[in-house]
């Protein structure tokens, strides 16, 4: 019996994915079918569900209300997706020069720079998000040093405004996605051939023209791949929001939380986190198919 | 060049196991320094009357910052029962845990609103009064109250309002009622619970409207209000909100009790002003949920945390109005600073016309969602 099962690989491959198997569908395909399923029901008066089959709850999200047509939600989306975006922008921007330059650096030095990227993560997210306060509030850290630098000046000072706005919103979005962005574009420039340098110093290419003939379409592996990683995420993330924005508006991961507790109203919830679902893979699946799914996610 | 690649990869997923820790949030909680424990021993009061206790453990679902260390260590010692505490921030949160079917917690804090509720879904269980001599030791003011008319199923832990808090050194005329926040002078200096009911209830009144009104067109009218003055709310903060106030980000709002009392330990030019449309009153509570595992435990809990030798601490930690007759007289002939601290603040010794005047928030069934829409609709801006 042993000796078919050292034959049998497809057996063999079974049991390797089973535990992942029993974790995916315990953890992610039964509790979206409750969902979709809850997404359909109704709220009963103390905040339990009614499992109908309604669409009422969609067309809420969708706007329609018995006084007309409100585009309330829609806004809020559309607010996460912005943010979202100028995130993810910015992260690029940023994550580009740093991982070129770990790239290029000698090799024994790359791990180290590495680890100096990864060493943040190590602290909770929500406790460095709460150290940005520190930074940017009133009497913060960033206030007192400009403070500083303007009173040896001799200049008049007003503390700057930094927090709790969306402005603050957005470092702290930055800040935390950052490292997500460095480490794919690092892996797909570090895979260039360095002989393909050559060949474009050959073919009498400057340096600029290399860099956008060579570097850049061959790192753009890296770059879907950690846009997925950041854009995606950013999305529903409210944390941020919440602690740099002084909860002064509400993001899509707000919606769906009140829904949950203080609205007591599980269905509607559930339809507005299925949207968002739906809303995501859309966006995914059309930006693979235009880009790729980028092989650093393919690989690892 | 593989081994470099599998570091990243290996990194990257390191990463991701770390960042979803984090947004899954708290879950447990520190440990207690075990020296701090050995240190207040011999200062432990003995429990009166000591329980019959079998259970080894107890479970506490309670409020953030709520219970003192020297109690639970005290307890620990006393019984030699190990405590668990698990902890939240609003009663949504209890709630949504315990309705889900979370089924090992011995002892919740409810705030009376969910009380109610909480007793419709057969959350908690009816106390044995029996067992609880250290009712005798409370304040019949706040027993029998309306979310619960026997205390069948409660015993009050502290109370407190929602009141306007205001930094008099930093506010020329200093609101004397909810309508005056909407004074432009205070516009960007506002800082406000982060409660829907809280602050919708507070708007209904300056309307003239019952807090707990479940008229489409009173909450539309409420909502036009509030969204003007939403503009001018620098911070919305449940967490603690006295932070902001302390640290000059803000100059006044809307806070709770204990927040004002804390805040104004720092900063002494802060004030309570109970406003004239009336505050918000609330009281949080101790309740067994149906089905606690070690209801004998939470007796015995309930008999000795709150006896007046150790609830007068609360006095000093986590200042709110006490409900506890024994603890204030322990603390008046023991502590008489703190007696007199208490007794002397108008924000922790509530004056009788501002509870004569104010007004409780109660479930509003049906209209839960109208008051989230309202919410969703002023932030959602």
């Amino acid at each position: 019996m042993f000796q078919r099962f050292r034959e049998n690989r497809g057996l063999q491959g079974f049991l390797l994915i089973l535990p992942t198997l029993i974790v995916m569908i315990a953890l992610l395909v039964i509790p979206l079918i409750m969902t979709v399923i809850t997404s359909f029901g109704q709220r009963n008066a103390d905040g339990g569900v009614i499992y109908t089959f309604t669409l009422e709850n969609y067309w809420r999200l969708a706007g329609f209300t018995p006084e007309g047509w409100d585009d309330l939600y829609l806004r809020i989306l559309l607010r996460s997706l912005w943010l979202a975006l100028q995130t993810t922008i910015i992260v690029i921007l940023m994550a580009f020069p740093l991982a070129y330059f770990i790239a290029r650096a000698p090799e024994r030095r790359r791990n180290f720079y590495l680890f100096l990227v990864l060493i943040p993560l190590w602290t909770n997210f929500v406790i460095r998000i709460y150290a940005w306060v520190m930074i940017l509030r009133g009497q913060g850290v960033l206030n007192s040093t400009l403070g500083m630098f303007a009173g040896m000046l001799n200049l008049p000072f007003q503390p700057f405004d930094f927090y709790p706005s969306q402005g603050a919103v957005l470092i702290g979005m930055v800040y935390e996605f950052l490292p997500f962005m460095i480490l794919p574009i690092y892996t797909s420039l570090e895979k260039i051939e360095p002989n393909l340098y050559e060949a474009a110093a050959d073919l009498y290419a400057n340096p600029v023209r290399t860099f956008f003939r060579v570097t850049v379409p061959l790192s753009m592996p890296g770059v879907v791949a950690g846009t997925i990683l950041t854009f995606v995420p950013v999305i529903g993330t409210f944390v941020v929001s919440d602690i740099l924005g002084g909860r002064q508006v509400i993001l899509v991961g707000n919606l769906v939380q009140n829904q949950f507790l203080s609205a007591r109203n599980p269905p509607f919830g559930s339809a507005a986190s299925i949207i968002l679902l739906l809303f995501t893979l859309a966006l995914t699946l059309y930006y693979t198919r235009r880009f790729g799914l980028g092989e650093e996610i393919a690989a690892g | 060049m593989i081994s470099r690649r599998l570091w990243v990869i290996v990194s990257s997923l390191l990463i991701a196991a770390l960042v979803l820790a984090a947004c899954g949030g708290g879950g447990g909680d520190a440990a207690q320094p075990a020296e701090q424990a050995a240190d207040s021993a011999s200062a432990c009061p003995e429990p009166n009357p000591r329980m019959e206790v079998t259970s080894t453990e107890l479970n506490l679902f309670v409020w953030t910052e709520y219970i003192p260390q020297d109690t639970i260590d005290c307890f620990e010692e006393v019984y030699g029962i190990r405590v668990n505490k698990d902890e939240y921030s609003s009663n949504e949160e209890m709630y949504a845990k315990l309705s889900a079917g979370a089924a090992n917690y011995d002892l919740v804090q409810p705030t009376d609103y969910i009380v109610d509720l909480m007793i419709r879904q057969g959350l908690l269980q009816e106390l044995d009064k029996g067992k609880l001599p250290i009712l005798d030791s409370l304040d019949p003011n706040y027993l029998n109250l309306p979310f619960d008319p026997e205390n069948k199923y409660t015993l009050p832990y502290q109370a407190g309002t929602d009141s306007i808090v205001v930094n008099t050194a930093a506010v020329e005329t200093a609101p004397q009622s909810f309508a005056d926040l909407w004074n432009p002078e205070y516009a960007g200096r506002l800082v406000m619970l982060d409660d829907s009911r809280a602050i919708i209830g507070m708007t209904l009144l300056t309307l003239g409207y019952d807090v707990n009104t479940t008229d489409p067109a009173q909450l539309e009218e409420a909502k036009v209000k509030l969204a003007e003055l939403a503009k001018g709310v620098k911070l919305f903060d449940s967490d603690s909100p006295k932070t902001a106030l302390i640290a000059g980000d803000v100059d006044l709002g809307v806070v709770w009790t204990g927040e004002a009392v804390v805040a104004q330990r720092q900063v002494p030019t802060v004030d309570f002003v109970y406003p004239t449309e009336g505050s918000i009153l609330w009281q949080d509570n101790y309740a067994i949920p149906t089905g606690a595992p070690h209801a004998d435990a939470a007796y015995a809990w309930l008999n000795y945390s709150l006896q007046g030798d150790l609830f007068w601490q609360m006095l000093e930690e986590f200042p709110y109005t006490n409900p506890n007759t024994a603890a204030l007289e322990f603390a008046k002939t023991n502590h008489p600073e703190l007696y007199d601290a208490y007794m002397n603040s108008t924000i922790t010794n509530t004056p009788a016309d501002a509870l004569q005047a104010g007004h409780r928030i109660e479930d509003v069934g049906e209209a839960t969602p109208l008051y989230d829409q309202v919410w969703t609709e002023i932030k959602g801006g």
